[in-house]
């Protein structure tokens, strides 16, 4: 563990964290957090999937439970905690990637192209798909 | 316009433990009089010779380049030198040793966990073969000094430690400074350790141990961006987890 020991008696602070301290302890649990709705909704489409396994019937009662107003309010939260976790991403984004030429705002806005890009193209999907 | 007399005024309230006498800090007042160009560090040079001289410090150079002066002022871990008291007018302004660290005595915490951490992740020059001294001094172009040069900024002032919340939760974290210090080796065109480096990088507490937070950042007094050091060597931690980082590095590894 180290060459070098502690010589000095010392006072231990308690081992606790103010998550709500600074304001980039807040962002940071912010997009944390948001990050839990997402997986509630990938749960959602497992859901129906594993109804689908279960035949046309199922899987149609899944869908009218979609259309019930408190769900409809769940995915409307669901929504706007995706676009604001997808924000708080892109803006860390940069720092995750290696030092490179492109400037960190260029990559915040290559993220943003591409989930556009990938949104565009399922909305294009469900619409000519016609579901 | 250079004002020397001190015309006002403003509290100091440093925290104080002597480990012989007390069981836990607790924090001491003291008014101090100021002028404009006073720093949080010269209010406390000023209570050690007028009103108290037991109050402990660490201090060297005065100019934000020692990283000797790391406290928390008002729950932030900042440079005392580089932090001025008319900035925390009205007051009180609080000193307290800085956060996650054993304390020693009143502002003074023990380094000790932080230097082991630093030797872990091999903070020096591993080249590959032996270069004899007749050989001459190392060439390096811009762009390849470009890419390490902002991480060997460090002074150990370990504001970041302070900073970070993954190091109060993880007493083993490597954290940001020694990690950001691997990467400046790493990223070193005269360097071939990385392989040497793995281990630390790789394990649990090594790049892993990091949420990405970012705090580390924010406070860093020289710009290292510990932050982007770690993060990006998640990406290097996971090819090298599937055996690919040595496909795609372009040196080799020192032994």
């Amino acid at each position: 563990m180290g060459r070098h020991q502690p010589v000095a008696k010392t006072y231990h602070p308690p081992r606790q964290v103010d998550w709500g301290k600074s304001v980039t302890r807040r962002r940071y649990m912010k997009r944390e957090l948001t990050s839990v709705f997402l997986i509630a909704y990938a749960l959602v489409l497992l859901f129906g999937l594993w109804r689908l396994s279960q035949g046309e019937a199922a899987f149609e009662a899944w869908r009218a439970t979609l259309s019930h107003p408190l769900a409809i309010f769940g995915h409307g939260l669901i929504f706007v905690a995706a676009l604001y976790h997808t924000r708080s991403w892109f803006e860390v984004m940069p720092r995750t990637l290696p030092d490179s030429a492109m400037n960190p705002a260029s990559i915040t806005r290559a993220g943003w192209t591409a989930a556009a890009i990938a949104s565009l193209l399922v909305l294009t999907f469900v619409v000519v798909g016609g579901v | 316009m250079s004002d020397t007399t001190r015309d006002r005024s403003i509290r100091i309230e440093a925290m104080r433990y002597h480990p012989d006498t007390d069981s836990a800090p607790h924090l001491q007042t003291y008014e101090v009089p100021f002028r404009d160009d006073m720093s949080v560090l010269q209010g406390l040079q000023y209570i050690k010779d007028h009103l108290d001289g037991s109050l402990t410090f660490r201090w060297s150079c005065r100019m934000a380049i020692c990283g000797s002066c790391g406290m928390m002022i008002n729950g932030v871990p900042q440079l005392a030198c580089h932090s001025f008291l008319r900035d925390y007018m009205p007051g009180p302004v609080r000193v307290e040793a800085l956060d996650h660290f054993p304390v020693v005595h009143d502002l003074v915490i023990d380094q000790t966990a932080f230097l082991n951490k630093l030797e872990s992740v091999k903070p020096y020059l591993m080249p590959a073969t032996e270069r004899a001294l007749s050989a001459g001094a190392y060439n390096q172009t811009p762009a390849q000094m470009d890419k390490y040069h902002a991480y060997s900024q460090c002074i150990n002032c370990l504001l970041c430690y302070a900073a970070c919340p993954q190091v109060a939760l993880r007493p083993g974290f490597a954290g940001p400074a020694a990690l950001a210090l691997m990467h400046r080796y790493n990223a070193d065109s005269r360097d071939q350790g990385w392989a040497a480096r793995a281990e630390a990088a790789n394990a649990d507490d090594g790049v892993w141990g990091c949420t990405y937070v970012g705090e580390c950042s924010e406070v860093c007094p020289q710009a290292v961006d510990p932050a982007h050091a770690i993060n990006q060597n998640k990406a290097n931690s996971a090819l090298d987890f599937f055996g690919l980082r040595k496909l795609l590095s372009p040196r080799e590894g020192a032994k």
